[in-house]
């Protein structure tokens, strides 16, 4: 059953068009890699699938429920659908445990002391435990991004979705980040990736994507994605980048 | 010892003899500032000054022309205000601990500054005698410094020994902090001061004996610090107690309304009114808010709660404008600050309840201070607002800020609104209020506000100053505010966007608390300008500290005649502010250091 369906949709900023219209779906537990150079949209179509960014044509569908201005369907869509970017986007002024149990505790309702215990539970899923009274500030970028992590899944999302989430890091740093993601993949989540790294996307993906110029080049399983592309943009690519 | 003694001189030759030029700065400095301070020195010892002139009019300096029978009202509100802070300070009682070599260090800079005085203060200064003419005397006789050197010179010597022997006691902080407010306490007991006496004639005698502290000054005093440190033990034992914390932050913010409306102002209550006006609306919309917040998620008011909340506003926009008792208004408007935050806050049962409770305390708290504020006062100040000197300065200042910040927190988010009409309107307001000088808008409260008030309704001269003064600095804190915001990043949006958070959660508990934190120095600038620019208030009539200093006692000859001696009153003033200021911004550093840890 797929969990996101997308049709035919189209993003403008201004003038220039980002999204030249992407029809795709994701199969409930299934783990999509995007890739593509950047300026190529991949962000953006990440973006609108919480709408972050504003779709102008086509339709997204999450988990049944259509995306259009209505604030409820919004924030219902939010709740099902965790994030983790780029640039982690933690919340300073608040300890690692508070940016963790912020959300169940304001948005789910749940009891300070449900929240926190599934917050602990988490950061040793994400292997931090000890640094649960910190402050973003103090951690390493890696920490953070596990932290960020966390914070995503403290909503017990039904899909998960990465932009980049390890573009800011450190080399060394990386892998901690993507064990993580593998240990995620393996548990059974929805996962949608952005990213640039390849090992990742043949290890562990169900799918990857290339996005190119607004719009979807090529779609295939990693084996026969890196083995065998297809396309000429997907063979420029990958020559690019491995 | 060696070592120091090493070190400064290591430290001197590299701060501030580096190079010539820096070497001439720092002398040329140095000269400026002796000169400085033997000019000070002089003009206060001068035989010309008459330092009584301050120390006499303390009364009218704090409050004026209040009525010596309520005397004990102000002094209730001195002593809430004490006893809030021995409580707030035993709460959040320091951890840190300072040593005894930390306290010796803190009297021997006591007494440097004395044997500085006794150094510096020049022999001679120039007095203006009774015809104009300027001669100079010897203001302080050279045995006078000698007897006042020596018993400096062995303070400083012994506090300097004491300080570098390395004893082991350490001290809490707090603690030392009592030990500090003790020592004025202890001084009022032993101190004897020049007193003012007249002879049969009514005639001053001079030279003025010295009289021990009147009791109605130190007795109060010592009773309120007796019940400072009670309260400071009762705080520290409740110091791990999160709800004694926040029940501690909402009476600070409560305490300044409680002590204006009801204790400061005596006022005239009637009976009648309060049961057969304030009981009825208190009821009736503490019932519709309780009822709202029990059904909220009911599906059916879950469908038209939009529509409820767009027709509550409604109501309240018309009933702000037509003439219905303030209580009504003002209940009606925190209806509808409530039902906003309801769908926020309330969902499991127990939230429930307590969010009633929150709901009637509040309301209660706003009825009580809008039927003491509202009431007439049955203390009688001849042609005068009963505020005045010191306490009316207090009332401009702590009030300036109290509505102006919220103010302005409300002018800066509605100025970053989607909504246009919004926008424009805070636009608006804070363009128009800042355009306009705040003599103008002092002159309009005094005279023209009258005009724009609905048939009827007619507010006290000093609440009028107050609602001006609130827009005034409400728009630049809404300013300064709207800064803070803009120094968030978009990713702190999209972060709390993407966790699901309504657009309220996200204001209060993502982006305000950050864009505060930012800007607290220039936050606190505000406050402490609001506190300065209060003094204005005297070009319309109304009676502040700087006024009595300048004009009352400046002019006053009866029981005694200190006319011209408006000078020491003005230095006086200054050093008053001064403390006051200095104390503000000292303490925005700590607060800044603390909130700073999590930038970190």
């Amino acid at each position: 059953m797929s969990i996101i369906k997308t049709n035919d949709v189209k993003k403008w900023f201004g003038d220039f068009q980002a999204l030249k219209g992407i029809s795709m779906e994701v199969q409930e537990g299934e783990v999509l890699v995007i890739c593509g150079p950047s300026g190529s949209g991949k962000s953006t179509f990440i973006r609108c699938i919480n709408r972050l960014e504003q779709h102008q044509e086509g339709e997204i569908i999450v988990d049944g429920i259509e995306l259009t201005n209505d604030l409820k369907n919004i924030e219902a869509i939010r709740s099902e659908v965790g994030m983790v970017f780029q640039s982690f986007n933690l919340f300073p002024h608040l300890t690692v445990m508070q940016n963790i149990t912020l959300a169940p505790i304001w948005v789910r309702k749940k009891s300070r002391s449900e929240s926190e215990e599934k917050a602990m539970e988490l950061l040793t899923r994400v292997g931090i435990p000890e640094q649960a009274s910190k402050f973003p500030g103090q951690l390493s970028g890696g920490q953070q991004q596990r932290v960020a992590i966390a914070r995503a899944l403290a909503m017990e999302p039904k899909i998960m979705l990465f932009d980049e989430p390890t573009s800011a890091l450190d080399p060394e740093m990386i892998k901690e980040v993507l064990d993580a993601m593998k240990e995620l993949a393996l548990s059974g989540m929805t996962m949608i990736v952005v990213t640039h790294e390849m090992g990742f996307a043949k290890e562990v993906a169900d799918r990857v994507m290339l996005f190119d110029e607004g719009l979807m080049v090529e779609e295939n399983t990693p084996t026969e994605f890196f083995d065998n592309p297809q396309n000429d943009r997907t063979k420029l690519f990958l020559s690019q980048i491995l | 010892m060696d070592l120091e003694y090493k070190k400064s001189i290591a430290w001197i030759r590299e701060n501030l003899f580096s190079s010539i030029p820096s070497s001439i700065l720092t002398v040329a400095t140095s000269f400026f500032v002796l000169g400085f301070f033997r000019g000070l020195f002089g003009f206060a010892m001068a035989s010309d000054k008459d330092w009584l002139s301050v120390l006499n009019n303390m009364q009218l300096y704090m409050v004026q022309a209040y009525p010596e029978e309520d005397f004990i009202r102000v002094w209730i509100s001195v002593g809430l205000a004490l006893v809030f802070a021995g409580m707030s300070i035993g709460l959040w009682k320091s951890t840190e601990e300072s040593s005894l070599s930390d306290v010796f260090s803190k009297f021997l800079k006591v007494s440097l500054a004395f044997l500085f005085f006794t150094v510096v203060a020049p022999t001679f200064s120039s007095v203006t005698d009774n015809d104009g003419i300027i001669q100079t005397e010897e203001s302080f006789p050279m045995e006078t410094r000698l007897q006042l050197l020596i018993p400096s010179a062995i303070f400083v010597v012994v506090f300097f020994v004491l300080k570098n022997v390395k004893l082991n006691y350490k001290f809490n902080k707090s603690d030392l902090l009592c030990f500090y407010l003790a020592i004025p306490i202890v001084l009022l007991w032993i101190i004897k001061l020049p007193t003012i006496q007249l002879d049969s004639s009514n005639q001053r005698i001079i030279p003025d004996p010295l009289m021990p502290i009147a009791d109605t000054t130190k007795i109060p005093w010592t009773i309120i610090f007796g019940l400072f440190l009670a309260f400071y033990f009762i705080g520290s034992r409740f110091k791990d107690s999160k709800n004694m914390k926040r029940t501690m932050s909402i009476s600070w913010v409560l305490l300044p309304l409680f002590i204006f409306s009801w204790i400061f102002k005596k006022p005239e209550i009637d009976l009648p009114t309060i049961l057969g006006q304030d009981i009825p609306i208190f009821i009736g919309i503490f019932l519709i808010g309780a009822l709202t917040i029990t059904f909220i998620n009911n599906p059916i008011v879950e469908k038209y709660f939009s529509i409820y909340l767009g027709v509550l506003i409604a109501i309240t926009g018309i009933a702000l404008f037509i003439s219905i008792p303030i209580l009504l208004k003002s209940a009606l408007l925190l209806l509808v600050l409530f039902t906003i935050v309801i769908p926020a806050v309330s969902s499991s049962a127990k939230g429930k309840r307590n969010l009633i409770i929150v709901w009637g305390v509040s309301l209660f708290t706003l009825s009580v201070l809008i039927r003491g504020g509202s009431s007439d006062t049955q203390i009688i100040v001849q042609q005068q607002s009963i505020f005045g000197g010191f306490s009316l300065t207090w009332l401009l200042a702590i009030f300036g800020t109290y509505v102006s910040f919220p103010l302005g927190v409300l002018l800066a988010l509605g100025r970053n609104s989607k909504l246009p009409i919004v926008r424009l309107v805070c636009t608006g307001i804070i363009e128009l209020t800042r355009s306009v000088p705040y003599i103008t808008w002092l002159f309009f409260a005094s005279v023209t506000m009258a005009v724009f008030l609905p048939e009827g309704v007619n507010f006290e001269l000093v609440v009028r100053v107050l609602m001006v003064t609130a827009f005034f600095s409400g728009a630049y804190f809404a300013e300064n505010i709207r800064g803070g915001l803009q120094s968030i990043p978009k990713g702190q949006y999209e972060a709390a966007d993407a966790i699901g958070m309504s657009p309220f959660q996200k204001t209060s508990l993502i982006v305000m608390p950050q864009a505060l934190r930012a800007i607290i120095p220039t936050l606190v600038s505000s406050a402490i300008t609001a506190f300065k620019d209060s003094s204005l208030v005297t070009i319309i009539g109304l009676i502040d500290f700087l006024t009595i200093g300048k004009v009352i006692i400046g002019t006053q000859s009866i029981p005694v005649n200190f006319v011209g001696h408006d000078r020491e009153n003005l230095l006086f003033i200054a050093f008053f502010y001064w403390i006051f200021t200095f104390t503000l911004s000292r303490r925005s550093m700590k607060v800044e250091k603390r909130l700073g840890l999590g930038e970190r």
